[in-house]
Parts: structure tokens; sequence; C-alpha cells
């Protein structure tokens, strides 16, 4: 979503290309972001996952749930089978490819919908204050006491186990942490000057929400929904290992982990495989994040360590 | 103090009672109603009124509600529909496995994370810290469960030197080193995740102490090193990790649910997850209400522990520990 908004941001910049201009907020944090070796290291693994798994109708001839008896557990680098096959003749890989797709969509819806829900709650929260705030806020500590994972199985076995379901619920279960951080924005911000000109003027409060405060709390919302997507599909898979998650004729990385527990003897690759793909998933998400957050934080160290270490070796007399 | 004692637990109270509606208001959302989940399909229309009497369900929701609440009071759990046991009989025995768990997790983490970060905040960018940060991210990014998956496979299925799952050896019941045994493995996933986080965060909380005023004072003054950081430093830098220790309750107990159904230990997250697949409500709500309890009180617990040993924190402000 940032990258998008980075890149228009860019354009319209150099459209009106005007040498005594000074670089826009956004360009000087897109400008960071790419010097960050780990995040852009990330965007290029993100993106490999997201190509592969969504073009995986082109990129392999088999079905994920096509059971073929003949050709059960095969090796790694059999004829035909890259990754081999599991205990019911599935090809591994295609697995791999078609569970990346749920595990991927998973991940980004729910940051998207926990990042609204948390946005609007915190924004009305801090906005409005008085009893608004102390109901609002009363109910996300409720949310934080109550553990998680519990919640989630609770609903999943009430409510039957469709992917819609675990997308909500997973959102429901995550836009606390966004609530309190819009808030505590929102409560510094609403002082402002602006904020009192606007109201002056007859903004309504929708407006000087939407329009005035919320795009300068974006940083932090931007940051928090993409370390969110790793902690999606990190909750993703644990669902669907202990069974209550995505059901057998679909197939996440979660689920195939669970197979795999049960043919450790048999094929212990077949545990590897998901967990690695999940791991370097995460890992990249969270590695955007964190670039993203030293990008966007215009307080944030503006030269590396190694190169303020040398500058001080050249130009102080007093450095150790 | 004493008001901001009463504030604060009368605060805990209000979010137990909103956390039984909630979970009350969980069951009466389900799909064809409280009828449907409790009771089991497939019985006669007569035996289903009978049911639905016995059970109290032909009266209006609040009452219902405030029926429910008065049998919770009493520590009346209700019963399992399969085979009408007690919720009780089945869930304290293992309340006690997955204390034994989280607290032994929990030890392990404090123990190996809190010296480490404050070594690291003594050599800040160096190797030691470094390697922390490499860990905190693998640590943060890893599936717990998978992590003992491949521990599973490595020290029990190849090596054979840990048992693969469960709490004890049978016929070894009660004989610590068996238990120790087993624990070596679970307690090591749960605590990979919190090592993670608590090497930050005490290393976070040191830096920022180390860099007041008074530490240069008293380094101006020809203090030791040693004596600055354990005796000046250390103190104040532990206040915020009590706090944290406090808001990760929750998180202590999903991971350990995870945990004990990757290693089959018999604690009530296994017991969730098996009750969930069951579909046995009565089991799956009283297990979300104990947790919720412990964990309400282990914030309760945490915030007071924080204003006792923090004479700063603003006694008698509003939301003293919601942040």
């Amino acid at each position: 979503m940032s990258e998008n908004l980075d890149q228009q941001e860019i354009t319209a910049a150099d459209s009106q290309a005007d040498l005594r201009k000074p670089p826009g907020p956004w360009k000087i944090a897109a400008g960071k972001f790419v010097r960050n070796p780990y995040a852009m290291v990330s965007v290029f693994v993100l993106l490999f996952f997201v190509i592969v798994s969504f073009c995986a109708p082109f990129l392999t001839p088999y079905d994920p749930a096509k059971i073929d008896l003949k050709n059960s557990n095969l090796p790694p680098f059999s004829d035909g089978h890259l990754l081999g096959t599991d205990e019911l003749g599935r090809d591994i890989l295609t697995r791999l490819l078609y569970s990346g797709r749920i595990s991927l969509t998973i991940g980004f819806s729910v940051a998207l919908a926990s990042v609204i829900i948390g946005s609007v709650v915190g924004a009305i929260s801090g906005y409005f204050g008085g009893w608004i705030d102390t109901v609002l806020m009363r109910f996300v500590d409720v949310m934080y006491s109550l553990p998680t994972l519990f919640l989630n199985i609770l609903v999943l076995a009430i409510f039957g186990d469709e992917f819609i379901y675990m997308i909500l619920i997973l959102s429901f279960t995550s836009w606390m942490g966004v609530a309190r951080l819009v808030r505590g924005n929102f409560l510094q911000l609403r002082e402002m000057q602006y904020v009192e000109a606007a109201r002056a003027i007859g903004v309504p409060n929708r407006n000087i929400i939407f329009k005035h405060l919320l795009p300068n709390s974006i940083h932090p919302i931007i940051v928090n929904a993409t370390l969110m997507v790793g902690g999606a599909i990190l909750s993703e898979s644990a669902l669907s290992y202990l069974g209550l998650g995505i059901q057998a004729p679909q197939t996440s990385w979660g689920l195939m982990l669970s197979n795999a527990q049960e043919f450790m003897l048999t094929n212990k690759w077949l545990t590897v495989y998901p967990g690695v793909c999940i791991l370097l998933v995460v890992l990249a998400v969270n590695f955007i994040g964190d670039g993203l957050q030293q990008a966007l934080n215009p307080r944030g160290k503006k030269h590396p360590v190694r190169r303020l270490n040398e500058w001080r070796k050249k130009f102080s007399k007093s450095a150790a | 103090m004493g008001e901001y004692l009463i504030r604060r637990t009368i605060q805990a109270i209000v979010t137990l009672f909103l956390v039984t509606v909630f979970t009350f208001a969980l069951i009466h959302l389900a799909p064809g109603g409280p009828t449907q989940v409790m009771i089991a399909p497939g019985v006669s229309p007569e035996a289903f009124e009978v049911q639905k009497r016995n059970l109290g369900l032909d009266q209006p929701v609040h009452i219902q509600y405030l029926q429910w609440m008065g049998r919770l009071l009493q520590g009346d759990l209700g019963t399992t529909f399969k085979n009408n046991l007690p919720v009780g009989d089945i869930l304290w025995p293992t309340v006690g496995n997955t204390l034994v768990l989280m607290i032994a997790a929990w030890l392990v983490t404090l123990i190996i994370a809190l010296p480490w970060g404050i070594y690291n905040s003594t050599k800040v960018y160096g190797i030691s810290d470094q390697f922390a940060s490499i860990v905190s991210y693998l640590g943060f990014a890893m599936p717990t469960f998978w992590f003992g998956i491949i521990l599973q496979q490595i020290f029990a299925m190849n090596l054979k030197w840990l048992p693969l799952s469960d709490m004890w050896t049978y016929g070894k019941q009660g004989d610590i080193g068996d238990l120790v045994m087993h624990l070596i493995m679970p307690v090591t996933v749960l605590s990979l995740g919190f090592l993670a986080s608590y090497v930050k965060y005490s290393r976070a909380s040191m830096l920022e102490v180390l860099d007041q005023d008074y530490i240069r004072t008293a380094r101006a003054k020809g203090v030791k090193e040693s004596r600055v950081v354990f005796r000046h430093a250390l103190r104040n830098a532990l206040i915020p990790i009590v706090t944290i220790l406090g808001l990760d309750l929750p998180i202590l107990v999903s991971g350990a649910a995870l945990t004990e159904s990757v290693f089959n230990w018999p604690g009530m997250g296994r017991l969730f997850v098996s009750m969930a697949n069951a579909r046995e409500y009565s089991v799956l709500m009283a297990i979300v209400l104990v947790t919720s309890v412990f964990v309400i009180l282990g914030n309760l617990l945490a915030d007071i522990l924080y204003a006792v040993v923090d004479p700063r924190v603003q006694l008698g402000r509003k939301g003293g520990g919601s942040k």
C-alpha cells in the first residue's frame, strides 16, 4: 500500500520538477527505504512469493488436492516432482504454491481489515474523548485480556471453519494495537492549532478526523499494518495446524505441517518446506516493516553507524 | 496508594464482568442459538423441549445470564454434554500441568534474557547484541509449533536424547528427573519467542536509564562501572519489565496451548483444542473464563507491583495500567 503511495508521490513530484523545490516527506522516506539493504531484499523475497503463489496454475501442471497413490512418498528431485510427493501422492511443490496463496491472502486481508477497524475505533476514541473513549478503551482492555488463540478457536468451533470466518475472527482479535496507537496520536493531534482552525471555520468532525488527523498519523499505522501481516500468517498457520483453520481440500502451510507431523518417520522433509516458507515470508514482512519504520521516522538516524564512526575518527579530536 | 489499589481492583472487576458477558454473548450469537450449540443434534422434539427446560434455555436471555453467573460464582462450571461430567473435574487437573510448563518457561526466559539484555546494553552493537537481534528476528518470524516439530525430529527421533512427547514416562509419574527431561523441549520452544522480546526490552530499558543524569553523576563521582550498572541503573530499568510481564500473560497462555498440542502435554491448551474439535462448548467457555481471570489477575498484580516499586507512577490517575 505504502509502496504505491510512494510511487505516486514520486512521479507527481518529478512531473513538476522544480529544482529549487526540496523533496517531499514521501520522497525522502522512499529514498531511505531503497537504501536499506534488508528491506529491499525482503521486498524482492515477498514479491517472489506473491507472484509464484498467485501464478501457481501456470507454473505447475498438478492439482494440489489430487490423490495419486501410485506415486506416493517420492523423494525430492524425482521425475516430474521437484520436491517429491507426500503420503497421498500429492506434489509437494504444487501444494506449497497453492498454500502460499491462502496464507498470503489471509495475511494481507487480516492486516487491512484490522487496520481499518483499529484506526476507526482509535480515531473516534481519541478525537471525541470523554465517555466514548472510556467505553471503547474498556472494550480494548477486555479484548487484550482474552487469550487470542483460545478466542479464535472458540469462534471457529462455534461458527464453523470457513475461510471468511477465519479472516473475520483474526481481524477481530488483532485490531487493538492499532486502536491504542491511533488514539494516542489523536490525543496529541487534536490539540493542534490547525484542528482548532478547522473547527472554527465549521469543518464537520468526520472531515477533521479523516482529512486532517488520520493522514497525520498514517506513518505508525503503515508500519503496524506491515508487521501485522506476519502476525496474521503465523496465527493462520497455528490454527490450521491445530485442525481448526483451513480444511482438507484446500491447503495452507499450517495444514501441511500438521500432516507432516504424522508422517515424521517416513518423510522428514515434509516438515521442513512449509516451515521455511512461513519463516521466509514472515521474516521478509517484518524486515519491510522495520525498514518502513526507519524510513518514515523523521527523527530516526539519518546515517549508518559505521559512517558516523568513520566521521568521528576523522573529524573529532577526542574520539576513542 | 490505597485509592489507586481500589480503583484498579474495580477496573479489573469491570473487565472481568465484561469478559463473562462477552463469552456468554458469543454462545448466543452462534448460528441456531445456544439450543443448537448445547443440545446434541438428532434428538426428538419432545426430548429437545425437556433438555431446553433443564438447561434453562426457555428463560429470557438476561435471566439465563444471571443464572449462569450464579452457578459460576458457586464454582459450578457446568457439565459436558456428551457424558454429563462436571467440567471442573476435567479442567482443574490440566490447569496445574499448564502452570508447570508456563512457570518453567517464564523462569528460563527471565534467567537468560535479563542478564543478556543488560550485557548488551553495555556493549551496544557488539557481537552479542547483533546475535541477539538475529535471535529476535527468528523468534518473531518462526512458527513456534514448527520449531517444536523440528526439535522433536532432531532430539527425539534421530538422536533419541529426549522423550518425544507427554509429561511423564508411563509408570514414572511423580519422578522429578523424568519431568525435567520431558520439560526440556516444550520449555525451549515456549521460551524462544519470549526470549526474543525480553532481551530487547531489558536492553532498551537499560539504555534509557543509562542515559540519565544521575548515572552521569554517579560515574562522575567515580563509582565503579559494575556498581553503576547493577546498583544504580538496573533497579530502575527493571520497573517497566514488570508491567510487560503482566501484559504478555495472554501471549504466554496462547503459546502454551500451541506447545502443549505439539508435545501432547496434558494441559489446558491441549484440552481446549481437543474439546474444540469435539464441540464441547461448556468446557471451552470454562477455559476461556479461567484463563481470562488468570490474565486479569496477573495484570492487576503487575500494576500493583509497578506502583509499589515506582513512586513516580501517578497514583489515582485514570487508566494507570492500560498502556
